[in-house]
């Protein structure tokens, strides 16, 4: 299925609608539904009634910043860690940390590698492959056939230890797919992977989607939620912010456009100033500049540039970006995505 | 029990292709065990000694002393008896060291014994007093046999000198206890491991807590390296994971006692005792050692220091359970406070083991108690890393 398949139904934090459905297209029971899970460290309220429906064969993005909740979240639906609230259930069966059969439906990709150094490709597929069930020649075979998807079979006897970032990165989501499963839930697994890798991984999971995976997919990067995701749900400080396809979640902008400015002196009294600004509805500060939120960024841009250089801001370069999620998480939050 | 299987054959590959079960768990304990036998050679290991005694009473009661009592001391080899003529001669042979103690046997001690008159046995001994007590505990002995018979063991340093009022007074309270005429070797009967055994078992007891530690260390090393997730998002029940790292510390502890104990049996001709009672004191040994391992690495956080814990727990419970110093050299207190470790109790039961006519139930105290310390400390580690299978 493809974004543009999807019926148009984004939900925003402010209203009070129920999650969106399913896609459209897509058949049967979700595969994952999830709702009101709640997890609070100490006095932390670390995920605060997070939920939302995956379907068969759809992608879904959990995008936000570090500490946002998704880690967490992504923790109790695979039954890594015990909830304080809500349900879990996986291809109709509910998950509790404790429950064994029911996990069996579920890939799970760690955000950190998670696999053995003195261990061979091969040995960690085959090892981790029994924990699933597998055995004999049909795990032998499904290892030998994972080992050529992921580019490794010529690799498939060196430890893992001599592994590239990629390479291990590509393994570890190796592990995950052994089974086969229904649902396959994606950690960051690009953090800290080359372009080359990142492309192929990308590339892997579009390829999974296809064939019917249900995928849960949490990044912070907005281009990889942009690329994959038939539907995102953008999460910052333990909530879902507003849900949809990406089309859906951008007309929650409206005609905003964000400006990115490049610039040196005082960012934060620049911010202000910005604010303070008919048609800026967003600033925030980051390294070396500015990101800002404005109505028709290229009619505002003569007046923008005036105030900010009277201001004293050394403006080196600018950037008007039409609408997109880094936008959407900005005009939902009021800071940027990389926060 | 098949994931257990499949954990725990991991782990096992893990730690044979790295070495470090092979270097810390046989190869080091083996070494140290040839170095220790090589550089104390095993006809020193039993202790010996000599006594003279003479006789003065000439006469069957005398005899029995001589020849029973003191005889099968000699024949234990742990002492040299030898008869001399003179009181002179023997205590001067004590106070040149030639002998430790000198037994002087009263003239008329037959007739004495026979109607019921006191009579005086005086032993003099010279600077070692372990000696001295060895030969006051086997005519002590003898004079409780004599039943009825007022007779007086009296002690002294080299020189004569007569016995103090507290030394016949107890004497005279131990002789005035009957006691069966046939006169008892049974304490002397009790044998030693000799050298080679000792610092074999020694060695193995000391190390097989780095054999163990393995298992429990894996699931420290899980946490770490984040493996432990793929465990708890897979379909497997929490205890497999736990039962497989046992597994694993089980075998690792097993096959590292048992090549010690094949090895100093074919290398140094160390005698472990019949096998049929070796390996149920080995198998309780490996249990009480995983259970602590399994203790100590629940309260580390990273695989570092659960093994700096366990070695310091292991060289620890080593030096006061006597794998170092005898723990019959030790101070009595120290002596009581070594009885809580497994090192102790696997010792005592190699002793036990010297013994020709060791039974399964002489060894009961020292199994049942291994058993108990490893069911004890691994008990209360398996709930703590139970525990944190699961983050709250």
């Amino acid at each position: 299925m493809s974004a543009a398949a999807s019926a148009p139904n984004p939900r925003a934090e402010a209203d009070d609608a129920p999650a969106s459905p399913p896609a459209a297209g897509v058949v049967g029971a979700p595969t994952l539904v999830c709702t009101g899970l709640v997890k609070r460290f100490g006095d932390r309220l670390a995920v605060d009634g997070v939920g939302f429906e995956i379907a068969r064969g759809e992608t879904y993005g959990l995008l936000g910043p570090n500490g946002a909740g998704k880690t967490t979240s992504i923790s109790m639906i695979c039954g890594l860690l015990v909830r304080d609230g809500g349900d879990v259930v996986v291809d109709g069966k509910p998950i509790q940390p404790g429950t064994t059969a029911a996990k069996a439906a579920i890939g799970y990709v760690p955000q950190d590698l998670a696999i053995y150094p003195d261990l061979t490709a091969r040995e960690n597929l085959t090892f981790f492959g029994q924990l699933y069930g597998l055995g004999g020649r049909s795990l032998a075979a499904r290892v030998a056939e994972l080992l050529e998807v992921i580019g490794l079979a010529d690799r498939a006897k060196d430890r893992t230890e001599q592994f590239s970032g990629g390479m291990k990165r590509r393994l570890n989501i190796a592990i995950g797919l052994l089974h086969r499963p229904r649902l396959l839930v994606l950690d960051e697994p690009t953090v800290g992977v080359d372009p080359q890798s990142r492309n192929a991984i990308l590339s892997s999971v579009q390829e999974l989607g296809r064939e019917g995976m249900a995928i849960l997919y949490t990044t912070h990067y907005m281009e990889e939620a942009e690329r994959l995701c038939d539907r995102v749900g953008i999460i910052d400080e333990g909530r879902i912010r507003a849900e949809g396809t990406r089309r859906e979640l951008v007309e929650l902008v409206g005609q905003r456009d964000r400006i990115a400015l490049a610039a040196g002196g005082d960012l934060q009294a620049a911010a202000n100033v910005a604010r303070a600004l008919p048609g800026v509805h967003g600033a925030t500060v980051r390294e070396g500049g500015l990101d800002l939120l404005v109505t028709n960024g290229r009619t505002m841009l003569p007046q923008l540039l005036q105030a900010l250089s009277g201001d004293g801001l050394a403006i080196r370069s600018v950037e008007v970006i039409e609408p997109d999620l880094e936008a959407v998480f900005l005009h939902l939050t009021g800071k940027a995505l990389r926060d | 029990m098949r994931i257990a299987l499949v954990i725990a054959a991991r782990i096992l590959r893990q730690r044979l292709r790295d070495r470090s079960a092979i270097i810390f768990a046989v190869l080091t304990p083996l070494g140290l065990a040839l170095a220790f036998s090589i550089l104390i050679p095993n006809e020193f290991s039993a202790f010996h000694t000599r006594f003279v005694v003479v006789d003065n009473d000439r006469d069957h009661v005398a005899a029995i002393l001589v020849d029973d009592v003191l005889g099968s001391l000699a024949e234990a080899g742990v002492a040299d008896v030898d008869a001399l003529s003179s009181e002179s001669e023997a205590i001067s042979e004590v106070e040149s060291d030639q002998a430790s103690a000198a037994i002087i046997i009263p003239a008329g001690l037959t007739a004495a014994v026979e109607s019921g008159q006191p009579a005086e046995i005086r032993i003099v001994g010279g600077e070692f007093p372990l000696s001295l007590e060895i030969a006051r505990s086997a005519v002590e002995r003898f004079a409780q046999a004599v039943g009825g018979v007022q007779l007086m063991v009296a002690t002294a340093v080299a020189g004569g000198s007569m016995p103090d009022a507290a030394t016949i007074s107890a004497a005279q309270a131990a002789a005035g206890e009957p006691g069966p005429i046939a006169v008892s070797t049974a304490a002397l009967d009790r044998r030693q491991a000799d050298l080679a055994t000792f610092y074999g078992a020694a060695m193995a007891i000391m190390f097989v807590f780095f054999a163990t530690q393995y298992g429990a260390l894996s699931l420290v090393a899980d946490r770490e390296v984040g493996t432990m997730s793929r465990y708890l998002a897979a379909p497997i029940p929490g205890w497999s994971i736990l039962a497989g790292a046992s597994i694993a510390g089980f075998v690792l502890g097993l096959v590292a006692m048992g090549v010690l104990a094949i090895a100093t049996t074919v290398l140094q001709g160390a005698d472990w005792g019949p096998p049929a009672l070796l390996v149920p004191l080995i198998l309780a040994a490996v249990v009480a050692a995983m259970g602590i391992s399994t203790l100590v690495s629940s309260i580390a956080r990273t695989p570092q220091q659960a093994g700096g814990l366990n070695a310091i727990v292991a060289l620890s419970l080593a030096a006061l359970g006597g794998v170092f110093i005898p723990v019959s050299q030790a101070p009595e207190g120290l002596a009581v406070a070594a009885q809580v470790t497994p090192h102790y109790w696997f010792l005592r039961g190699v002793d036990t083991l010297a013994s020709d006519a060791a039974t399964l139930a002489d060894l009961g105290p020292s199994i049942g108690i291994l058993l108990a310390i490893g069911a004890l400390t691994g008990a209360i580690g398996l709930v703590r890393a139970r525990a944190a299978l699961t983050v709250r």
